[in-house]
Parts: structure tokens; sequence; C-alpha cells
């Protein structure tokens, strides 16, 4: 009489979001004045003779004032002549060094958007103006100042978010990573275009990354509601296919860009925006609150990029004292992707970072070298053109870490054996790409599941001992239908960590789908006792026992997982047919109404409450 | 009274720097380095058995500045034997906008604008932050950075590994040569204020 098997919504499981270093796509780029310099070559009054006028505010006005200006991140303004020679012998110093402007990467032939290098005459030509004097020069050679936009760079924000609590910066130690939570307060689906993330005060706050956590699972962290939390490094649980897309980031100078139309970021109901932050002291105590200003698009994307990361974490193990050690890592890309930005990062240790990309004819493309590392100007790279990579070309990356003495950012002194880790103290080597599938043919399904699916391969190959790898490759089978290679790589994940509430749980749901939920009540019920708040487990555990006509049973877990969460229609529909099965109709009517209230399209709960309308009838 | 010994011993000691090739002329009475009433001052006439350290800082210097808690330590620790200035050789910069970054810093210290960089050419620095340290026989005997926290000015240690000014001090108290005398310090050039 009821739609006793398909009157039950179907099983449900998470897939765990790949350890995410410091996320962050491209909404952001470094920021360039809006200005269009005149270079003009105008005769020197003596031959030879270089000044400010003439030849260094050009300089400087185009690559050092986006930041060297009051309200921005440098200490110092460099806007005038007067403000370049107060500093003039460390401007000579550090564009020597090339230290400034910050910019990582070697010149390579793929281009990066906005990239902030002077040319080595540029550098020459500084380094001649100090040695002759640092002269201001005739003013008539003086080009006008940039410009820059005051406020909000993209207009007035569809909605500004400011942290909850101020973050206070301690004046001594060392870099301090601190996580700022953002409720987000939208009532439904929204799509962004362009995120400006303030970082609350830019001397200070050395870099800072935006990661989705779709399932408040961070807010569990802070130690009162708002507080935000510390640590370096974050893992972000998500929920069902939502592989991360864009990586939005701030640097100092970074202004925001607007995503092309059709890549926005979706942005659900309920999601949290989380700010990691990197500060460093100034000396004296700093109040840090930043906010962020959101731009809405009416436009869903059309277009899906993915973010992937090569990682091996687990090959370092770094003796103490080591100068060169070696960590390297492919992947064969499994789809024809545009490679759209690259994100590397490593901790203290790092030295020499390398990726590269040997395409099927065998080409080799340097992707990015950074041969001098640092921290604490790491950045998102965005390329100045998509970069075709067809299927079949392996990405490949090669990270050099010196845990010697004579490494001065070593964060230990003397040396000690260092491994992969979350710690600042620990080490790291990620690769993060975001990449967008194309040529693909859409109806053989979603592309980014195969490139997340050949990861997952890739990394139970690369290290049989990393869970999140058997789980994510079992979520991937499953999701594709083949139910028995999702069951052994739930095993294999189940192996490495027994009592994990979220394997058991996925474990379960893929047996019922599978049609064993005999089997499945054991996994399910012990996802249940891990976490007894997890309402997928309460929900498929109802699930599993009502299959077996176990309707006792099943209408607590419902019961359950509705106290979880009072706003799942299928629970309540769920509810509803359990309590019908025991003929307790009345019960069962409120909660397929409930069900319909909350989800008036509920067709299962429209169908089985007319259903038991009729029976009630008839009795 | 007492200034007056002082006085014989300063340009006594004096003699003692020029022969040790550095450029600084300082006479007593000549000094123009002034505290921020406007009174000229000598940072190193102090009574009885200090050693004298002068702090050589810019306002806008963020090295100067991220020193504050390290330079507040040290005088803590040795405010009974060691006598501490702040120095602020910016001729640009007003007493009130000193003071100003003194409440900011948090510092106690006693703090002297050098407009006419006399202090700064008889201790012989040449960055900010920079510390000279005088024993007491006022004979300069250390100057240069405080410790090696800064690589350059983008890169920092998490810890310094060695702490020049502290190991001076100690030499100083102890009347023991000083291991380093002269460690240049990572931060912002004083002739860029000339």
């Amino acid at each position: 009489m009821l739609h006793r098997r398909s009157g039950i919504a179907p099983p449900r499981c998470r897939i765990l979001a790949r350890t995410l270093a410091l996320l962050g796509v491209i909404l952001t780029a470094a920021a360039l004045p809006n200005f269009q310099l005149q270079r003009a070559a105008s005769a020197a009054s003596i031959p030879g003779q270089v000044t400010f006028n003439k030849d260094i505010a050009p300089i400087m006005f185009r690559s050092c004032a986006a930041c060297h200006r009051p309200g921005e991140a440098a200490p110092f303004p460099l806007l005038s002549y007067a403000d370049a020679k107060k500093h003039a012998h460390q401007i000579a110093d550090v564009t020597r060094d090339k230290s400034m402007p910050p910019w990582l990467p070697e010149p390579q032939p793929l281009k990066f958007a906005d990239e902030m290098r002077l040319t080595p005459g540029e550098i020459d030509l500084i380094q001649r103006w100090v040695e002759q004097g640092a002269l201001e020069g005739n003013p008539s050679d003086m080009p006008p100042p940039p410009q820059f936009p005051e406020g909000w760079r993209l207009g007035k924000p569809d909605l500004v978010l400011q942290a909850e609590k101020p973050f206070v910066l301690q004046p001594q130690g060392t870099d301090t990573y601190w996580n700022f939570i953002f409720r987000v307060p939208i009532t439904e689906t929204r799509w962004v275009k362009a995120v400006e993330i303030r970082p609350g005060d830019k001397r200070y706050v050395h870099h800072a990354n935006i990661l989705i956590d779709r399932d408040e699972s961070s807010r569990r962290r802070e130690a009162q509601p708002g507080a935000g939390f510390g640590g370096m490094e974050i893992r972000i649980e998500s929920q069902a296919f939502e592989p991360d897309s864009h990586l939005l980031f701030w640097k100092p100078g970074s202004v925001p860009s607007v995503e092309p139309e059709g890549m926005a970021l979706q942005l659900n109901k309920g999601a949290d925006l989380i700010l990691n932050t990197h500060m460093q002291p100034s000396g004296k105590t700093e109040i840090i609150q930043p906010s962020l200003g959101l731009y809405f698009t009416a436009h869903p994307a059309t277009k899906l990029p993915m973010l992937f990361q090569l990682e091996d974490d687990d090959k370092l193990d770094i003796a103490a004292g080591q100068h060169n050690f070696p960590v390297t890592d492919e992947f064969i890309l499994p789809v024809d992707v545009n490679l759209l930005a690259i994100y590397p990062h490593a901790h203290y240790l790092g030295k020499d970072i390398e990726a590269w990309a040997t395409l099927p004819d065998g080409t080799r493309e340097t992707l990015i070298h950074i041969p001098h590392w640092n921290l604490s100007w790491q950045a998102v790279y965005r390329y100045a053109e998509p970069v075709l990579l067809p299927k079949g070309t392996t990405v490949n990356m090669r990270y050099v870490y010196d845990n010697s003495e004579e490494n001065p950012l070593n964060p230990n002194h003397p040396p000690l054996r260092v491994k992969g880790g979350n710690r600042s103290s620990d080490e790291m080597c990620h690769l993060w790409l975001q990449v967008l599938p194309v040529n693909f043919d859409p109806t053989q399904g979603d592309p980014r599941r195969l490139l997340e699916e050949s990861l997952a391969a890739h990394d139970v190959k690369n290290d049989p001992s990393n869970f999140e790898a058997h789980y994510n490759l079992a979520a991937m089978l499953q999701a594709r239908g083949q139910l028995d290679d999702a069951v052994s790589e739930y095993e294999a994940a189940l192996r490495l960590r027994p009592d994990d509430a979220v394997a058991n749980n996925a474990m379960g749901a893929a047996l019922l789908a599978n049609g064993r939920p005999q089997q499945a009540i054991a996994f399910l019920a012990a996802a249940v006792e891990a976490r007894p708040d997890y309402f997928d487990a309460h929900y498929n555990l109802g699930n599993a026992l009502a299959q077996l006509a176990n309707f006792e049973g099943a209408l607590r877990q419902f019961r359950l997982a509705i106290q979880e969460q009072p706003k799942d229609a299928n629970a309540e529909a769920n509810l509803g047919s359990a309590l019908a099965e025991l003929g307790r109709f009345g019960e069962a009517k409120s909660h397929f109404e409930r069900a319909l209230k909350i989800d008036p399209n509920h067709s299962l709960a429209r169908e089985n409450l007319e259903e038991i309308q009729r029976t009630m009838k008839r009795q | 009274m007492n200034q007056s010994r002082c006085s014989l011993k300063f340009v006594r000691v004096l003699c003692g720097i020029l022969l040790a090739g550095h450029s600084g002329v300082l006479l007593w009475g000549q000094l123009s380095a002034i505290d921020l009433d406007g009174k000229s001052t000598n940072p190193l006439a102090v009574s009885g058995d200090k050693i004298a350290v002068l702090i050589f800082l810019r306002r806008d210097c963020p090295v100067s500045g991220r020193y504050a808690p390290i330079i507040q330590r040290l005088n803590q620790r040795y405010a009974d034997r060691a006598s501490f200035s702040l120095v602020f050789p910016d001729r640009a910069d007003t007493p009130d906008e000193i003071r100003k970054y003194l409440e900011n810093y948090g510092y106690h210290l006693p703090a002297l604008r050098d407009p006419q960089h006399e202090l700064v050419k008889l201790a012989g620095v040449e960055i900010t932050p920079e510390a000279a340290v005088f024993d007491r026989h006022r004979r300069l005997v250390y100057e240069g950075r405080i410790d090696n926290t800064y690589v350059d000015v983008t890169r920092t240690r998490p810890e310094p590994t060695t702490h020049e000014l502290d190991d001076a001090i100690q030499s100083a108290l102890a009347g023991k040569p000083v291991a380093a005398k002269e460690v240049r310090g990572v931060g912002c050039y004083i002739a860029d204020l000339e």
C-alpha cells in the first residue's frame, strides 16, 4: 500500500575535502594603478644624469605606489620626491636584490597576469639615481600622480560582512595564523562574481585566503561563537560533490577582480566563509578585524572550474642539517583542461619550487619556478591567458627543502628532523591548480568527477595509508555506480580509521544503495556511536532499519535525525512512512504535512499523504 | 660640581674615539642633541657607574617599530646598570610626533632628537634600528644591530640566533672587550635623512 521502497529518500554521504592548505580562486590580482604611463624618453638636461621626476617617478608610480600609499600595506608612501628621497638607499638595495616589488617567480614563456617585476633597465636606473645623489630634477618632467579609487574597489558591495570579534595581535613574537568565520546571511543560493577582502590592517596581515565551509564544520573549533580559531592550515569537510573551484586570495597590493561571465562562485545558504590570515607583529598591540565585500550576479555558473592539488607530504621527512631535500610528484590529466591559475605552497624550509607540464607531444612547459621561496610572499598566480593542457599531459612538481642552519627561516635552531604536517613548524609540499575542463562531451557526465577520481587514485598510489584518498576514491566510484569497487575502497579507508564516523556512514550508505541493508546496519550504528549528533548517519540507519521492516527502530532514528535538522523534508517524510507502516496514521499524516510545509514539491510525501488519507477513509 | 668632572672625562674619551678612527667630534657644550622639551642634553653624561646605550630609531621605519618590545625588555633587564636613550635622527620629526610614537609603542624611555646627526656621527651608526654602547669610560665599545632577527627587510627569523646588543652590554658591564664591535643592521638608512 505504501511506497515502502521508493518511499524512502536515497542515502546520503559526504565527501571529505582534500586538505586545503591555504586556499584561495582567482578573484584576485596584483594591483596595478589604473593609469597609463607616459614613459617619454625626454632628453636629459645633463647626459647620463638620472632624476626622480624624469626617470624614477614613473617606476615608483607604476610598480610601488599601489602598496606604498596611505592606508595600504607598505610601511611608508612612495608618492613624491620627498617620500622616495627618505628611503633612497633602501630602495636601491631592495630593487637590486629583487625583494621589492615582491614577485617570486622567475621570468618564463608562460606569462602571469599583473607581473610585478622591474626590468633590468629600471633596476639600473634606480641604482644610478641613488649613486648620483638622488636628485629631484626638473618639475616639468614629473608625470601626473597615480589615481586610485577610494573605498571599495568595485563600488558598493552587495553584502558586507565584518568579523564578529577582532583578533588582538600581540606586539612581539613570530608569525601568527588566525581564522575568522564569517556567517553569510543569505536565504538562497547566490552567485558571487567578486569578493574584496579587507584584511583588517593591511600593514600587519601578510596574506589572507577564503575557504568555503558549506557545512559549518569549522564552527566547532571556535571557543565562543564568532571568536575565530588559530591554525595555519585548516581542513574542511564538504558535502556531496562540490569541489572547490576558486582561489580567493589577498596579498598586499591585491585588487579584487571580477570573474568572467559564467564563472561565478556558488554560495549556498548556510555556507560559512573562513578567512585564514597570516600576520606579523609590529612591535605594538594591533587590533585586526577583517571584513569582506561580496558582489553577486544573477547568472549562475555555466563553466565549472575546479581546484586540484598535487602533494606528497608523506615523503617529507627531512633530516636535520639537510641542505637539498627534493620532493617530486606527477599527475596525468584524464581530460583536456585550461589551466587558469597556480598556487604553490610550502612552509619555512621551502627553497626552490618548480612545476612544469609535459604535453603529450613531449613539449616541456614551465608552469612556475620560484628559485628563492619565501612563505611571507606566497601568492596565487593567475596566467595572463588560459593554458591549454590536453588529456595525457603530465603535470610535475619538484620542491627542494633546506633544513640546515644556513636557512635563516628555519623554525628550529639548531635544526631538527621535520616531517609533513599542518603546523607552521611542519613542512608542506602542495601545488594547487585551478583548471577549467574543456573539449568534453557533456553527455558523458561531469568531467570534474573524472579529475577527482584520477586524483584520488593517484593519491592512493602515492600513499596507500592516505585515508582521505581511499575515501574520496570510494565516493567517486560510488557516484559513478561502481558500488562493489566503492565498498572495497571504503573498507581500505576503514582499515586505516575504523572509528571514523564519516567513513562508516558512507560505507553504510554504499551498502544500502547496493541492496545490502543487513550489512549496512553495523557501519551506520558505528557512525552514530562515533558521532551521536550526525544527522546523515541517523537518517541512513533509519532507512536501513525500514528496509528490514524494523519500523520501530527506524522511527527512532528518523526522530534523532530530525532533532539534528528540524527542517529536513526527507527525514519528515520517512518518519511519516515509518509511522504509517506501524498503522499510526494520525501521526504519520502530521509528519507528511510537515514535510510538505518544508518542501511543497516533495512528491513522495504528497503521494504517501494521499495514500494514507484514502486508507483512513476506508477504515 | 659633578658636571665639570664628567665633562673632563668626556673630552678625554672623545680623543680616544677620534684616534680609533671615528669621525664624531663631540665637545661638551657643543652637543646639539635635544630632548623633547627642546633642551640640549648629553645622553652620555650619566651618573655613577652606569654605561650608556643609545638606540637610533626612525618613526617611518617598520623594523624600528618591531624592535620596541625587545628594546624595552633590554632596558628593564639592565635599568640599574645602563642608561638607555632613544635617538630620533629625522630632523623633520616634531617633539609631539615623537611623544605620540613613544605612547603608541608603550615606551618609558628618554627620547632625544638628533637633527644635526651629531650622535649619529659619534656612534657611527648608519641604519635604524641600530644601537651604540658606551662603557663607563664613555668609550664607544659597540655600534650596530640589536640582534639578527631580520635577514633582510622582507625576511625575518622566527627567533634571533645572535644577540649583539645584549652581548655588548654584558661585556661592557663586565669590563671585557666586546666580541663584535660593529655589525651592520637591517632597516632604514640614516643617510637618506640628510
